[in-house]
């Protein structure tokens, strides 16, 4: 009996007990949050019907009525279908996401490139290049990313050295007439492939050409871990998928291909290839310039991150300098560098919105333009958002899946 | 603590190239490529700046640059704005380094006070900036108010002998602070405006501080002194609000403002709001409570995921509607929520990662001690946490500010956006793009490179007492 | 630090030894200098030095400063404007005293920032023309610079009291837009520039070609319905501003340059004037533009007095009315005489009687107005030339 009244004493009163107060809190938490959500959202409702705007999304199987700069007949779906301006309004937006990617992914490629030479660079024993490096990156990194991208636009293309379309500078690859390289002040032109055929098959073939590719790259890594051989696993893996796709071309009756970009016959265009308009390599230029600074700076950090007995330890194996990068000190010091890495890969992204600023038809300029036609704002912003969210969702993705594979293999 | 100094080794000139240039045979065919490279573009350059660039749109529209469309009238707002801050900057630099040394005398080391100039050092790139303004502005005359000599020769002046606070008796150290913010908040207010709401900032401080020192020690009883320390902090406060209802002058609200002055303005406005936000933030992150830690991840992570400028179009096309209707808030207060909002985010993941950074052990003497938790964070954890934030907080500052100008794309007229104004004069139209733009580009790396260079300082300094 | 605070708790006023009314006075500075010290040290006493908490303090200064300026008044955020709100504009603005105009900032001719700071521009005038009719001052206006994609968000969300930036009435924003057009100030058309040396004189010589063009304005619409509509290709360029959009048609990115004719019109004389190639306006005007002042839907006595205001200064054109002789009319014709405000004639419009001098002295008649700038093409003879000459300016009577 004394043991119960104790512990009955021993209970505080329900406003001061710990579990007590931390459900109270929590429901204060939400209330507070879902009353201030639902204020916000019924005042935006009441004021879009007041002044007459729709709130529903049906503008986006409506026409886009305008025409997105450089893509006279670009495609909304590979070899599927082709954008016009009586396309509805969704297919503007997957315009635009394909756009947004394709600066993104270039811009990444440049930045990673760059960045690295710029860190090692900062590092170098050749005082000219360390400072080179150095004023690299303190001017860049401190240049607001709108004006780079604005100075390209207009430095580099509007003023730079390159002709106009219709006399284009043609590099021919040796002994044909096919253009490898276009250069001029609007659109480039480099080797691409088009479609010439049902394709179908080719792509259910590539699919398990992949999956096979994955599996011998798995047995590979198992063969390593168990008989210590030489896994090779990286030849392995290209090795099967560039059997596969000629493989794969062959068995689906050739629907692809080479296309070599030349000028129209009005010369105001050019046909066939990959084409790169200036907007974007201004932006993809300006945006992997400016992340290139940052990267640089995370690069050398974590190089110097890393012990310098490791360095050491290389140099008394005779190692060469190559070698002791490659093989010492860029390994340890990758663990340090990718998350903020990537983490500047997703600052590029994000800033691949500002292609507004050089004509360039990215989701943020489509859906500025599309608003300024009449769309509705609040919905297409809405869609602009969840677009980005997306975008970094699939990046922090990536982000955790290489964080767990370098930790392994630091065990 | 005298240990010798390692032997120097004094290179001659051509060791020193040898070392440094021509160490092997690739460092030797590296450095061959590029000195023409340099020289190259160095020529380039030089014709650019000094031969070639019409620099005209830049000179005469200085004023423009700086200002934007500010009401000409009122220039001297900004000219008393420009030497208030500079007095405060002069006064918290005088107390630091006294601060500094008040340490260093009580740990017994030999401390030797920072001079004005090692600070003004440290920045050159703002000093070159002046001096391009200087430059432009001796050029030709400048439709001011102000002879700019004048104006940087005052500013001199005052950042000297706000220096002189270093004089102040140790006991009164914590005064030159007070001043420091009440120059900063004046400062501020001599644009904005002394109006009957805008006593709240010094009086609230002023209020509280009163609060915390009222002479009560006379008193017994607990109740009593809390009673005199709220007479002494509401007298206070009543005699702040006086001041102001009499003075009560209207000012220029910030939506009247562009040019540099708001890029700056609206930058440190944005970053010191989404402090306390991001504070919250990263403490709601790492609650305990469920609900609280996965609202705030969710903010946090959804507003990192997009980028400024989506939440900028989201403050000028639906945060209007969001609010009743007849509350409108003009377009730079909608701009700056919506840098507010996206910097709480930054501010609260930096924040978070001062709190992790801190040993366990910390809280743990803490509940030891029996401390209230909110006791422990207070004085033991936020402090700490805090202080090894600073750096991280003034690289989000400076990306913050070249951040801001993305209010162009809004149609703000922030600094890039003069450029727009410029260019439509009759005498500039879409004449001398890249001066103006080269121009505008080198105001603000002279900003955010002096700014990065503190951060580093900094830095070092944390890394070094630790 | 702990030294410090000790040290304070020692100044003991009576220990200094002084007495008499001098030493009370000594004291008292004293013990107002430990006041000042001590509150100072307990504000930032911490065991990590006082100085980190002070910049703490700092910064909180800072942050209330700010919360300090969003609560005030008399920032201009928080002014009601009421746009949408069913009435209340005009109120609002002779409250508030100023009209807040939204416009474009970077239009030549339009609107434009001069060195010194200050906006003109013939859509400018306009702005002043309604704030010397309601307020009685042509200056009392608060510009607000507007991209094309924000005008008539900001309308609807009465940020702005009435929109003159060069905005073409159509059925699209009178409806969906939720905007109210008014008497239209200038009529426009779309035309195409192009190099003189090309030799091009029709649309269809254009032929998949790229085309400079701003972004977020009816011409992007108009153009891409006009070509398409014509089987014509081309490639659209788009610019936030002209001042982006020069260099690249001039650098030949794009062939063409399709803008308002009264655009290309200064754009051609500024190009040539500086030493360009010599340019070709096209003849062909493949639109029509009204322009003109708008305001927020719903209303009514507010859409009025702007209206009317704005007609005021075609209404003293046609009276042959202009700054210089309005103050000093000393005819007999009734019209004139009520329209300038004679025997307070009043229609009840919420004007006050003598707006029309207010605006005719202050800013001018239509003519003066136009004449102003030189890159608006030669009034006589235009379209935009009084009824009676043959152009489309034509107001209803005022009596």
């Amino acid at each position: 009996m004394t043991e119960t009244q104790t512990r009955e004493l021993a209970r505080p009163p329900f406003w001061r007990d710990i579990r007590v107060l931390r459900i109270v809190g929590q429901v204060l938490a939400v209330l507070v949050v879902f009353l201030v959500g639902r204020w916000l959202f019924s005042n935006l409702i009441d004021n879009l019907n007041r002044v007459n705007i729709s709130t529903s999304f049906d503008f986006l199987s409506g026409p886009t009525n305008f025409q997105i700069p450089f893509c006279g007949e670009c495609w909304v779906i590979p070899f599927q279908s082709r954008f016009n301006p009586r396309s509805p309004v969704w297919e503007m937006t997957v315009v635009g996401i394909k756009n947004t990617f394709l600066a993104g992914f270039f811009g990444v490629i440049l930045a990673s490139v760059v960045g690295v030479i710029v860190g090692i660079s900062r590092l170098s024993e050749n005082w000219l290049v360390a400072r080179l490096a150095t004023l690299y990156v303190e001017i860049f990194r401190n240049i607001p990313p709108l004006v780079i991208i604005i100075f390209f636009g207009f430095a580099v293309f509007t003023f730079g050295p390159f002709p106009i379309l219709a006399e284009s500078w043609e590099l021919k690859v040796p002994g044909t007439d096919d253009n490898f390289l276009m250069i001029n002040n609007d659109r480039w032109g480099i080797p691409g492939v088009s479609q010439v055929g049902e394709a179908l098959v080719f792509f259910i073939v590539l699919l398990v050409v992949l999956i096979v590719a994955i599996l011998i790259w798995r047995w590979r890594t198992r063969v390593f871990e168990q008989i210590g051989e030489p896994h090779h696993r990286v030849l392995w893996f290209i090795g099967v998928v560039v059997v596969g796709l000629v493989v794969a071309y062959l068995v689906s009756g050739a629907p692809f291909a080479m296309s070599w970009p030349e000028l129209t016959e009005n010369r105001r265009n050019i046909s066939g290839g990959f084409q790169m308009n200036w907007g974007f390599m201004a932006l993809t230029v300006a945006l992997g310039l400016y992340t290139a600074s940052h990267i640089g700076e995370i690069i050398r950090g974590s190089i110097l991150a890393v012990d310098h007995g490791q360095s050491e330890a290389a140099n008394a194996l005779a190692l060469n300098a190559f070698q002791r990068y490659r093989f010492v000190v860029l390994p340890q010091s990758m663990r340090i560098a990718v998350p903020p890495t990537i983490n500047q890969y997703l600052n590029l992204v994000k800033n691949t919105s500002l292609g507004t600023a050089v004509s360039y038809a990215e989701i943020t300029a489509l859906t500025k333009t599309s608003i300024g036609n009449g769309r509705p704002a609040v919905q297409s912003i809405i869609i602009m958002m969840a677009v980005y969210l997306s975008f970094s969702l699939i990046i922090s993705l990536i982000l955790n899946i290489i964080n767990r594979r370098i930790q392994l293999v630091a065990r | 603590m005298t240990t010798a100094a390692p032997p120097v080794n004094q290179l001659t000139p051509l060791e020193w190239v040898r070392k440094n240039l021509f160490k092997n045979w690739w460092s030797g065919v590296l450095t061959i490529l590029l000195i023409p490279l340099i020289l190259v573009l160095g020529y380039r350059a030089f014709l650019f700046f000094f031969v070639n660039g019409q620099w005209e749109a830049v000179q005469r529209n200085l004023t423009l640059f700086m200002i934007g469309t500010f009401d000409r009238e009122m220039e001297w707002r900004i000219y008393s704005q420009i030497l208030l801050f500079v007095l405060a900057f002069g006064i918290g630099l005088g107390t630091n380094s006294a601060a500094v040394q008040d340490r260093a005398e009580d740990a017994g080391l030999p401390y030797e006070r920072s001079s004005v100039l090692a600070t003004v050092g440290r920045m050159w790139s703002l000093v070159v900036f002046l001096g391009i303004l200087l430059w432009f502005a001796s050029t030709d005359d400048v439709g001011g108010l102000l002879n700019p000599f004048l104006l940087i020769g005052a500013a001199v002046a005052v950042l000297l002998v706000g220096f002189q606070a270093f004089r102040f008796p140790r006991r009164l150290r914590s005064a030159g602070w007070l001043l420091t913010a009440t120059f900063l908040v004046l400062g501020f207010q001599v644009v904005s405006g002394f109006d009957v709401g805008g006593w709240l900032p010094l009086g609230l401080t002023y209020g509280i501080a009163a609060y915390m020192v009222a002479p009560v020690g006379r008193f017994e009883a607990g109740w009593l002194r809390i009673v005199m320390r709220l007479v002494a902090a509401v007298a206070v406060v009543a005699v702040i609000r006086t001041i102001y209802a009499l003075v009560d002058s209207p000012g220029i609200g910030w939506d009247e403002w562009s040019g540099l002055h708001l890029t700056l303005m609206v930058s440190a406005i944005a970053i010191v709001l989404a402090f306390p936000l991001g504070l919250l933030l990263a403490l709601g992150r790492r609650s305990t409570l469920p609900a609280v830690r996965i609202m705030s991840t969710m903010y946090i992570e959804v507003i990192r995921g997009v980028p400024l400028i989506t939440l900028l179009f989201m403050g000028q096309f639906i945060l209007g509607f969001m609010l009743p209707a007849g509350t409108d808030l003009s377009a730079v207060s909608r701009a700056i929520a919506a840098m507010t909002l996206f910097t709480a985010a930054y501010v609260a993941e930096i924040v978070r990662g001062g709190l992790q950074a801190l040993p366990r052990g910390q809280t743990e003497a803490g509940q030891a001690l029996g401390l209230a938790p909110p006791t422990i964070m207070n004085r033991i954890v936020l402090p700490q946490a805090l202080r090894a934030v600073i750096p991280a907080m003034v690289g989000q500052f400076i990306s913050l500010f070249k951040d801001s100008s993305l209010l162009f794309i809004i149609s703000i007229v922030e600094f890039l956006r003069v450029r727009s104004l410029v260019h439509t004069q009759p005498d500039f139209r879409a004449v001398s793009i890249a001066e103006t733009l080269v121009f505008v580009a080198i105001g603000y790396w002279a900003f955010a490179f002096a700014m990065s260079r503190e951060s580093q300082r900094l830095e070092r300094r944390l890394r070094v007492t630790r | 630090m702990e030294a410090g605070v000790k040290r304070i708790n020692e100044t003991d006023p009576n220990a200094n030894g002084l007495g008499g009314n001098q030493g009370q006075r000594q004291r008292n500075r004293i013990r107002v200098a430990a006041y000042v010290g001590r509150f100072c040290q307990l504000t930032f006493q911490t065991d990590g030095g006082e100085m980190k908490r002070s910049k703490l303090l700092v910064a909180f200064f800072a942050f209330a400063l700010i919360l300090a300026a969003c609560s005030d008044d008399g920032g201009g955020d928080t002014t009601v404007a009421g746009g949408g709100e069913g009435g209340g504009t005009l109120q609002a603005v002779l409250d508030r005293g100023e009209l807040n105009c939204g416009v474009n900032e970077t239009l030549p001719g339009f609107g434009e920032v001069a060195e010194d700071g200050s906006y003109s521009g013939f859509d400018i005038e306009f702005c002043r023309v309604v704030a010397a009719g309601v307020l009685g001052d042509a200056n009392a206006v608060k510009y607000v610079p507007l991209t094309a994609e924000q005008r008539f968000t900001a309308l609807q969300a009465g940020e702005i009291d009435v929109l003159i930036r060069n905005t073409t009435w159509t059925a699209t924003r009178d409806g969906q837009e939720g905007v109210n057009f008014l008497y239209t100030t200038f009529y426009d058309g779309q035309g195409m520039m192009v190099p003189a040396s090309t030799g091009f004189t029709t649309l269809e010589d254009l032929d998949g070609a790229n085309i400079c063009v701003l972004s977020g304005t009816t011409t992007e619409l108009n153009l891409t319905a006009v070509f398409n509509a014509r089987g014509i290709a081309f490639n659209p360029v788009v610019f936030e501003d002209n001042n982006q959009l020069r260099p690249a048609y001039e650098e030949e990115q794009c062939e063409g340059w399709t803008s308002d004719a009264s655009q290309l019109g200064s754009w051609k004389f500024t190009i040539e004037s500086e030493g360009g190639a010599d340019q070709t306006i096209m003849s062909e005007i493949f639109s029509k533009e009204p322009l003109g002042p708008a305001v927020a839907d719903g209303d009514t006595e507010w859409a009025q007095v702007v209206n009317w205001s704005v007609m005021a200064t075609v209404q003293a054109w046609e009276f042959g009315l202009n700054s210089g002789n309005i103050g000093s009319y000393s005819g007999t014709d009734p019209n004139i005489l009520n329209f300038i405000g004679t025997d307070n004639f009043d229609p009840k419009l919420g004007l006050p009687s003598d707006f029309a001098v207010q605006i005719v002295e202050q800013v001018g008649n239509y003519p003066e107005i136009y004449n102003q700038f030189a890159e608006l093409a030669p009034l006589d003879g235009s379209v935009n030339d009084l009824w009676s000459n043959g152009g489309l300016m034509y107001v209803p009577p005022y009596r």
